[in-house]
């Protein structure tokens, strides 16, 4: 079947009395149109501006119910007049007032006393220490403009990275020169925010060996934060794990800023060293040969067939609205594992799209 | 034609597509087989001021809606067709009717509507592309293109020699362009013609069209297969037609990739194609097929449809314009001493011009005529993608 066409999904009313358009009504408001003297169009998804605050008064008397909890308050919103709330993120107080008003599109959460509200979308804020993936666009004279999906582009300074030759040194001209051979425009980077700037851009530095050009596997750029779907901070954003079928070993990367990387584990002899216990210092001085190939290696077929599968076990995490974590990756890769074997294709199917991810979603939260 | 889409992708990522898609079969990222489509979520009817619209969603957000309006016009007559207008007295069969008609030999009763590429227009609006932007004037002349090809579609806008329907189409991607938007447009076109209802006109012969207040008697442009003799037999203008159940055209985004040809690429995968065709079909169900247009007619597949091929457009792949990766044998920053001694300057140099696995080098050279046979026949094949296509664009439920 090489099509799917669904019917669209009936969304959850947000006021009660949005009314719902049915095709006869559509027929039936033309038809009216026509011997209506304006012949204007009825304004069918119009949603009737009716006062939400006295929703909001009676929210103000006793702790948020739960149902409002869930709902969707807009910038400029109200959600309460109680001095007894805190503000936290999404929101702000007025001067001179006490009302908690929202400062984004999404859904309220409550911790305790603290009001919060979680943004339906927004871009990644960076914080000193995150872990991230981003892209190179722009190469400048002492430093690469890396996009992470933030609202800035993030700088990575020459003097950031480990320079080639084998010990730690200081960054000499040859290399501002040949600052393309390290990094050209496109190349995927994985790097640590170091610093942040008082407007919010970040600083990025690839100084450990975990860090450095990505090559071996694919890309896939999620929405991180959230939405409830995306990639959550964790304890552990990068691992290695074992694939089915044959594929070997399967390194995965979630970056903080929702851009993932998924590629074949690749053993460097520095990651040899460590195991036999080697220093750090000595590491870093040993710097690996092929931090800056851009070439890659054999990858064999079912490695690939794996990758596209933890590829799209990720896609449907997202699609389906659940987070992108450690857990979660590795749960709904087995899940789609088991999903392969009894589909009619056998475990070459690894077609996560449509259907098969909400199934997929629906395994994993039922479990 | 420019896709106009700048792809930023590293080597790496580029020559890792370029190995999986090149298998056979190939892997594809989202692990779709290479005929299968994105799933879509479509409905039709969603704006109750056109005569007929549709909506379209793919699952990663892009999504577009097509407004179809009509409005009737006086036709620009010109000198020489009076003579004709005389001799039409009676009603609508028109047997004395053999003017300088090419179509004469397709029906039966002889059809004397003609049409003019004017009568339809169409524009495309793209979230931050300009209107007169080379990509979307690219995309809509591509749509409109498929349109009018074969010059059948603006005879159904026909209503007599002094009217006819001008239809406004209005193509919006509302979200921004994550993937080469031609197909999504495509199919949301269709979808909203297949809805498109215009007034039933109550009018005889060559006088000023006068029509039906009731919308729901209002028939098709596209009258449906099951119902198409019911609402014939009412309507004037379609009993002048044999009784088909002509679709609009779709256009199809094929890509052929070695020797894999890849339906429906996403925007990663059109970034290492090696040609990409923009393939406009149409279907009929006419029995009386291949006695037209000879050797674009495709023998009808099991359910009588017979696919004629309308238009072939190649896309500009922007695999062309990515930058090549380096090998590890030419890279400076590569190995501990990264100082080239001759050794390496020499290995660099057969880098340069020979192929190295694991490394992206941009397409060279033209699209081999093997390749675009081989798209062509594979898209017009019989049960084949388009069928399932429009079996399944037929499917929707028409509001």
């Amino acid at each position: 079947m090489p099509i799917t066409i669904l019917p669209p999904r009936s969304s959850r009313p947000i006021n009660s009395n949005n009314n719902s358009r049915l095709p006869q009504e559509d027929a039936s408001s033309s038809e009216e149109s026509d011997s209506d003297s304006g012949g204007g169009v009825d304004l069918d998804g119009d949603v009737p501006m009716r006062p939400r605050q006295q929703v909001r008064t009676t929210f103000q008397a006793r702790p948020p119910p739960r149902d409002l909890a869930s709902a969707v308050v807009t910038p400029g919103e109200v959600i309460t007049d109680d001095p007894q709330w805190m503000r936290g993120h999404g929101t702000y107080v007025a001067p001179q007032t006490t009302a908690i008003v929202s400062s984004v599109a999404g859904t309220v959460t409550r911790t305790n006393k603290l009001l919060s509200v979680r943004p339906l979308r927004a871009r990644y804020t960076p914080e000193v220490g995150d872990l991230v993936v981003g892209r190179v666009v722009e190469v400048q004279a002492r430093r690469w403009r890396v996009d992470v999906g933030s609202t800035q582009l993030a700088a990575l300074p020459l003097s950031a990275i480990n320079l080639p030759g084998g010990i730690l040194r200081k960054r000499t001209e040859t290399d501002e020169l040949q600052i393309r051979t390290f990094f050209a425009e496109g190349d995927l980077v994985v790097a640590e925010v170091q610093q942040l700037f008082g407007d919010g851009g970040a600083v990025l530095h690839t100084r450990s060996l975990k860090y450095g050009k990505l090559r071996n596997g694919v890309f896939v750029a999620v929405s991180g934060m959230g939405g409830g779907g995306g990639v959550v901070r964790s304890r552990r954003q990068v691992w290695t794990m074992d694939a089915a079928n044959g594929g070997g070993q399967v390194d995965v990367v979630l970056g903080v800023n929702g851009y993932v990387w998924i590629s074949k584990h690749v053993e460097t002899p520095e990651a040899e060293a460590t195991a036999a216990g080697g220093s750090i210092t000595n590491m870093e001085e040993s710097l690996s040969a092929t931090v800056y190939s851009s070439q890659n290696d054999r990858i064999e077929v079912e490695t690939m067939r794996e990758i596209a599968r933890l590829r799209g076990v990720v896609m449907a995490l997202v699609e389906n609205g659940l987070r992108v974590d450690e857990e979660m990756v590795i749960k709904g890769y087995h899940e789609a594992v088991e999903m392969a074997m009894v589909s009619p294709e056998g475990p070459d199917d690894i077609y996560l799209g449509g259907e098969k991810g909400q199934q997929l979603a629906a395994a994993l939260t039922g479990a | 034609m420019a896709s106009s889409q700048h792809v930023l992708l590293s080597p790496a990522e580029l020559a890792y597509l370029h190995a999986s898609l090149s298998l056979t079969p190939p892997i594809r990222p989202d692990g779709r087989s290479p005929t299968q489509f994105r799933p879509l979520v479509a409905e039709t009817g969603i704006l109750p001021g056109t005569n007929g619209s549709a909506r379209i969603c793919f699952a990663d957000g892009t999504e577009a809606i097509v407004g179809v309006k009509a409005e009737v016009e006086r036709t620009a007559q010109r000198p020489g067709e009076e003579t004709v207008f005389l001799e039409e007295g009676g009603g609508g069969d028109g047997d004395g009717d053999d003017d300088d008609d090419e179509e004469g030999e397709t029906g039966a009763q002889g059809d004397r509507r003609k049409g003019e590429a004017s009568w339809v227009e169409m524009t495309v609006e793209i979230p931050g592309l300009r209107d007169d932007d080379s990509g979307t004037a690219f995309l809509s002349a591509m749509l409109s293109e498929a349109l009018l090809a074969d010059g059948e579609f603006v005879k159904r806008l026909w209503i007599n020699r002094r009217f006819h329907w001008k239809l406004y189409l209005d193509i919006i991607l509302i979200s921004p362009p994550l993937s080469y938007p031609l197909p999504l447009l495509s199919l949301t076109t269709h979808l909203a013609l297949l809805s498109t209802r215009l007034p039933r006109l109550k009018s005889e012969g060559d006088e000023d069209p006068f029509f039906d207040d009731d919308w729901a008697a209002a028939p098709y442009l596209f009258p449906r297969s099951s119902s198409s003799s019911a609402t014939a037999a009412t309507n004037t203008t379609a009993t002048k037609q044999p009784a088909t159940a002509t679709r609009p055209p779709i256009t199809l985004l094929v890509m052929a990739f070695g020797n894999n040809i890849i339906f429906d690429p996403s925007k990663e995968e059109l970034a290492v194609a090696d040609v990409a065709l923009a393939v406009s079909v149409t279907s009929s169900n006419s029995s009386s097929n291949s006695s037209g247009d000879g050797e674009n007619d495709e023998a009808a597949s099991a359910g009588g449809r017979s696919l004629r091929l309308l238009s072939i457009r190649t896309i500009d792949p922007p695999s062309r314009l990515t930058p090549p990766g380096v090998p590890n044998a030419a890279n400076a920053a590569y190995g501990a001493a990264a100082a080239l001694g001759t050794q390496k300057m020499l290995e660099a140099r057969t880098a340069e011009t020979e192929a190295v696995e694991g490394v992206w080098r941009a397409p060279r050279g033209g699209a081999k005529r093997m390749v675009l046979g081989a798209l062509v026949q594979k898209t017009l094949e019989r049960g084949g993608v388009v069928d399932e296509v429009l079996d399944a664009l037929e499917g929707v439920d028409l509001g």
